[in-house]
């Protein structure tokens, strides 16, 4: 394992973005989410989601790319892995799900790099732990955050019902009511690498 | 430089992050003389640090996180001076000294006999996170100021492992706490933030208990 570890990040604008049809979420509302988490944990056990932190540059800071739903809501690329899938081949799964063309030859080369959180819902709740907490035995779900290391260029399709946004890691650390605790702990979890931030 | 590459393709990267911890009740606790602290004012305090900072350049800090278990949950070991004022143990680095070297001749300060400075094995493993102020009196953020000022302090946090069983000596004038991780968890209040983000800093590893 790589312990000094460097990122390279590239300016926003060495991307280019299109769209791809809608990918509607299954659940309309977090009570139909927790219940259908229910309904799967009784078949397949534990969940485990795993998401990735796609980093680029804007006036020398890092910034992470968020897909947002409706109005306010965001979330990281990502999902839930298939029962006995590995994590790595899950996460491209969902990356090139959420963020590629359809076509075959624009796939993305994922470079998938360290985890950097991990997080546990000990319950059918919303609220998760970065420790799985004492005498609990049976988490429900077990969600890990990856690094994703992007080349230069590269090109996303973005379904039409999300946007894509870059958000500066300023903008996110403590700001647990705009984005939910999980994304604003990320600039503490990113502090112990360096970025290398390469210019336009 | 070097480029994070895709490691083997299995599915569970987290050989190398489990660390292993061991209960409270195998560590031994003793007390040395209390530690002189610098008594001045603010201002003095203030000037002290920008002379430095124009002699030395940017203050790096080093700190420790250091766990044992207690209740079949992960505690950190944290000094406590006076009654509200908690800290990690560590320190400033001296001019050239290495985070390795300073974070040892501290942990040897701070935790052991003085004179043991160097028999005493402190296993520092890796870096798991760093905050930087842009001035002294600013609170510290995990990331380069964004203005592009050159931040005055850096503080980095070392995890460091502990063997199955050691002495510690901690200056009368301090006390050595043990705190779960599940209050140091959303504690700002208390901790700052520093100390209260730990928990989501060690969310990566798993954290093996030895023996409980």
């Amino acid at each position: 394992m790589v312990t000094s570890s460097i990122v390279n990040t590239y300016p926003l604008s060495s991307y280019s973005f299109g769209t791809k049809e809608p990918k509607m979420e299954k659940d309309t509302s977090v009570a139909d989410r927790l219940a259908r988490m229910k309904l799967n944990y009784m078949k397949e056990g534990m969940r485990t989601s795993v998401e990735a932190i796609l980093l680029v540059q804007e006036h020398n800071h890092p910034h992470i790319l968020l897909l947002q739903i409706g109005n306010t809501f965001c979330k990281l690329p990502g999902g839930r892995l298939k029962p006995g899938e590995n994590e790595i081949e899950g996460l491209k799964r969902k990356l090139s799900s959420k963020l590629a063309a359809n076509s075959p030859n624009m796939q993305p080369n994922w470079q998938i790099g360290e985890c950097v959180a991990v997080w546990w819902r000990p319950n059918f709740e919303t609220i998760m732990y970065p420790y799985c907490p004492p005498h609990i035995s049976k988490p429900k779900e077990c969600k890990k955050l990856y690094v994703v290391h992007l080349s230069e260029r590269e090109y996303f399709a973005v379904p039409k019902n999300l946007k894509l946004l870059a958000v500066p890691l300023f903008e996110l650390y403590d700001n647990v009511q705009r984005y939910g605790p999980v994304i604003s702990t990320i600039p503490q979890q990113l502090s112990r690498f360096q970025f290398n931030m390469i210019p336009a | 430089m070097e480029i994070i590459n895709e490691r083997m393709n299995n599915g569970d990267r987290s050989g190398n992050l489990v660390f292993d911890i061991y209960p409270l009740s195998s560590y031994y606790f003793s007390s040395k003389p209390a530690l002189s602290f610098k008594d001045e004012t603010l201002a003095d305090r203030a000037r002290r640090l920008k002379s430095n900072y124009d002699a030395h350049g940017m203050r790096t800090c080093v700190e420790a996180v250091i766990l044992v278990e207690l209740f079949k949950h992960p505690h950190l070991l944290l000094l406590q001076a006076k009654n509200c004022i908690y800290k990690l143990p560590g320190g400033r680095l001296r001019p050239g000294e290495s985070d390795v070297d300073g974070l040892k001749r501290k942990l040897s300060s701070k935790l052991s006999a003085d004179e043991d400075y160097y028999q005493t094995q402190w296993e520092v493993r890796e870096c798991i996170g760093t905050w930087w102020k842009s001035d002294f009196e600013t609170l510290p953020y995990p990331y380069l100021p964004s203005s592009g000022k050159n931040p005055k302090e850096c503080t980095k946090l070392y995890l460091v492992k502990l063997p199955s069983s050691r002495d510690f000596i901690v200056p009368k004038n301090l006390k050595l706490l043990a705190v779960p991780m599940c209050q140091l968890h959303e504690s700002r209040k208390t901790y700052g933030s520093i100390i209260s983000g730990i928990p989501q800093l060690l969310s990566r590893f798993s954290i093996n208990m030895v023996g409980s």
